[in-house]
């Protein structure tokens, strides 16, 4: 043991042996993981292949984000969240977690490949392909009367369970006791680490109570998210630096009472501001 | 113990950049995120750069040079930082910081998005770019929230803004597409 160790720091230079003794203790090393049983949305369509999905759903899914979300199944999270879930999340995007690369993910389907349930208790399993101690996990299911083809909402869930300062292992159950439900339903999860980390997980499984004669309804109100429509305006000569302008090479611009001109054609953005990007503009 | 100690002096007197105190002048977390950072945007270069053959939406390419060039300056100052402190520019792989990035795409995403060309290789690359953007946007927000550096946590704030406007266009362009 005590070579091994000595080999180990042996096979760090100096410089990171010194370094590490002081990250360690705080390391907010990402953790990973998600519901496999029931299997949460990005499991299920990760399972059958980002390249190959097989149901409808996840077709669907790849089809709106892409394939990257399936690769990264287990990194639906947010690494600042700090409890604050329902500030940072929208109604809407709790499956996604309010990340565009998950969008996918939000799609408001009733063919979501969904695990039969019963009320009363359900054993749930949790893949953490990273786990991490001192992690509390919360569960909700969907309130009676949900429809799937409308958008999942904060408001639409409720609580089932807590448990506090979990050590999850790669694979750890939960038993949690089911209400009386028909129809279809999304189990939802949330995975807040505690120490050394704000970074909380979120999951969307859908489940089926059966007997539920989920009627499609006849207007379908999906809320679409207000796109950012990028006007493209033309710069007007020797005006001020504005986010959405296209600018060409030799476009000149003030920003700050300092003078600019453009050295790439681009459409400017907020955090592109010409002081800061001396590859876009070069100061006069 | 002796043993130890031998191989730590060694390994001091060896690193002839390094200023045996001049490792501690790095925050570990602004150390961390500039370290997960650099290969993050190293990546995403690659895969910009494979835009200007294959790109058909001439808006796509415009977009996808500028985020090369502006990727490239910020990725000069990053090593500047870590140079300055005496850090690596990369976690050495076998330690809890290098275990902690967050997934980088998949280096076969460049060979994916190779094969293709047109509209074909438009989508994939905006789909694979929004994931990529949106990755940066949540270490860029966990450095504002949690790192110590000022100016660090500036360029997070920066990375935060101009990727969720690079994603607000990218999801343009697919929508239009």
């Amino acid at each position: 043991m005590k070579s091994r160790s000595r080999l180990a720091l042996a096979s760090l230079s100096a410089t990171t042996a010194v370094v590490l003794a002081f990250i360690v203790p705080t390391t907010p090393a990402i953790a990973h993981g998600t519901m496999s049983d029931p299997a949460s949305r990005v499991y299920t369509c990760k399972n059958e292949g980002p390249e190959t999905p097989k149901s409808d759903a996840c077709k669907a899914a790849v089809a709106a984000g892409g394939t990257q979300a399936y690769y990264d199944w287990n990194e639906v999270s947010l690494l600042e969240a700090g409890g604050r879930h329902r500030q940072l999340i929208p109604d809407g995007k709790l499956c996604s977690a309010g990340r565009d690369k998950y969008r996918g993910l939000d799609l408001q389907r009733a063919d979501w490949p969904a695990k039969r349930v019963s009320p009363g208790s359900l054993t749930v399993t949790y893949h953490a392909s990273a786990p991490h101690s001192n992690s509390n996990f919360e569960f909700y299911i969907t309130r009676d009367g949900w429809n799937p083809t409308q958008p999942l909402r904060w408001s639409d869930l409720v609580h089932l369970q807590t448990f506090n300062g979990q050590n999850p292992s790669t694979f750890t159950n939960w038993t949690l006791n089911l209400p009386n439900r028909s129809g279809r339903h999304i189990l939802y999860s949330i995975w807040q680490r505690v120490v050394g980390s704000n970074e909380a997980f979120y999951t969307c499984s859908d489940v089926d109570f059966g007997g539920g004669t989920t009627n499609p309804p006849t207007t379908t109100t999906t809320t679409q998210p207000p796109t950012t429509t990028t006007t493209t305006t033309q710069p007007p000569v020797g005006g001020t630096w504005a986010a959405g302008t296209t600018y060409s090479i030799g476009n000149r611009v003030t920003y700050g009472g300092v003078n600019y001109e453009c050295q790439l054609a681009h459409t400017a953005i907020a955090g592109w501001e010409p002081p800061n990007t001396p590859a876009l503009w070069r100061r006069l | 113990m002796r043993f130890f100690l031998l191989v730590l002096a060694f390994m001091v007197s060896g690193c002839a950049t390094t200023q045996p105190g001049a490792v501690l002048r790095g925050d570990p977390l602004d150390v961390m995120f500039l370290q997960m950072m650099l290969p993050h945007h190293q990546q995403g270069v690659e895969m910009v750069a494979l835009a200007e053959e294959r790109a058909q939406n001439e808006e796509l390419r415009m977009l996808a040079a500028a985020i090369e060039q502006t990727q490239a300056t910020e990725a000069d100052t990053m090593r500047g930082w870590l140079t300055s402190w005496g850090e690596p520019l990369t976690a050495p792989p076998d330690s809890h910081a290098g275990h902690g990035g967050m997934r980088e795409s998949d280096p076969k995403e460049v060979e994916r998005l190779s094969a293709l060309r047109g509209a074909e290789f438009d989508q994939r690359l905006l789909n694979v770019m929004i994931a990529h953007q949106d990755d940066a946007v949540q270490m860029a927000r966990w450095e504002s929230g949690s790192g110590a550096n000022q100016e660090v946590k500036d360029l997070a704030e920066r990375i935060d803004k101009s990727r969720t406007a690079q994603i607000g266009m990218m999801r343009t362009f697919l929508d239009r597409g």
